[in-house]
């Protein structure tokens, strides 16, 4: 599923012409574009983080940029609020292990068990940003979110297919969960912080919240419903 | 220490569609029956409701109304010579919680009868013969 994402939005082809500047993420201005095409990098007033420091933060955007640029289709994924969706879920009760099963012991396992380590996902986050990045300064001669386009999608590349050696660190996981927190960020209700917009739901033509739409299923086969959807806030 | 309850004739170990339909049953038969449920009551018209149920990441993403795979989990392994870990996160399945934590998740999947359980009645049948005080 994961990868058939990654495919869709044209991952590795269309990140690079988009020309988008993760720097200017950085500082956590976010577009207020209300279409695709509008993407613009408006002035708003930059949100406190949470709890990502300014490399984490700079990594991140960098990272969804890459795997959500800016085009035709939807804003870059900074843009959508995918790095205040992160910082928000790393700060909360899922960030810091809820839900989770932590006790040890904790043994060395094959990815068909699942995550295995002690990390709550914070920590997780944390751990591979620094892993990722020291593996870029050592290949690149730069941290990541100083890359240019092409060769952040190149980085990314060789953490997806596990070819980027970090030091104690699976670069292959890392990536699924930068990539899963991503499609969350872009596709979850707006109330969390990213699909700003709802950006993603006017994509993918998801009429939200009501699913009263079965009765109109013959006659927009295969056709672009064009309503507005409706989010969790829209009913609150 | 265990708290010695009164005796029933049959105690239903959840209460959700499965136990209620069968205590139904039973309490129509004439048995007494006690229901045991753990977790939150759950009623449709406070919990089930719009727009907070159609909250994709909680529910699908974050499993809110499955067991709290903090508190319980369960270890596997997938041959005898693998040491069984536990899963810190629900993945293949989860497991549900509260009054009808089964059948919040219930996928509709029915699967066709085994032969041992087409027998039920008489394997009962016989093994309740042999012993006449034999409770359900």
């Amino acid at each position: 599923m994961a990868g058939n994402h990654v495919a869709r939005r044209g991952f590795l082809k269309g990140a690079g012409a988009a020309g988008t500047l993760a720097a200017a993420a950085l500082t956590g201005n976010i577009a207020t574009a209300a279409e695709a095409a509008e993407a613009k990098q408006a002035a708003v007033p930059s949100e406190p983080l949470l709890t990502l420091n300014a490399d984490e933060a700079a990594f991140l955007s960098a990272a969804y940029d890459t795997i959500i640029p800016a085009d035709a289709l939807s804003p870059s994924g900074t843009d959508c609020g995918l790095v205040t969706y992160i910082d928000r879920q790393l700060a909360g009760a899922w960030g810091n292990g809820a839900r989770m099963y932590r006790n040890g012991p904790f043994f060395p396992a094959k990815p068909e068990y699942g995550y295995q380590l002690p990390l709550t996902p914070r920590e997780y986050f944390a751990a591979g940003i620094r892993a990722a990045n020291a593996w870029s300064e050592k290949t690149y001669g730069k941290s990541f979110d100083r890359l240019m386009p092409a060769e952040r999608n190149a980085a990314l590349m060789a953490m997806e297919n596990g070819s980027a050696a970090f030091d104690s660190f699976d670069s292959k996981l890392f990536f699924e969960a930068v990539l899963l927190s991503a499609m969350e960020g872009f596709f979850a209700d707006p109330i969390y912080g990213g699909n700003r917009n709802k950006v993603s739901w006017k994509m993918v033509g998801y009429p939200g919240l009501p699913a009263t739409w079965a009765a109109k299923a013959e006659a927009y086969r295969g056709k672009k419903l064009n309503i507005e959807p409706q989010s969790i806030a829209d009913f609150s | 220490m265990a708290k010695q309850m009164k005796h029933v004739d049959a105690v239903m170990v959840g209460m959700g569609w499965t136990g209620s339909i069968m205590a139904r049953e039973l309490t129509k038969a004439g048995l007494k029956v006690v229901g045991l449920e753990r977790g939150s009551y759950r009623m449709p018209a406070q919990d089930f409701t719009m727009p907070g149920i159609r909250d994709e990441l909680k529910y699908r993403g974050r499993f809110e109304l499955m067991l709290d795979n903090g508190t319980e989990t369960l270890t596997m392994r997938h041959a005898p010579d693998e040491t069984a870990l536990p899963m810190r996160r629900w993945g293949a399945f989860p497991l549900g919680d509260g009054l009808g934590g089964a059948g919040t998740h219930w996928n509709g999947v029915t699967w066709r009868n085994i032969p041992s359980e087409l027998s039920c009645d008489r394997i009962w049948k016989t093994a309740t013969a042999r012993k006449p005080s034999l409770r359900i």
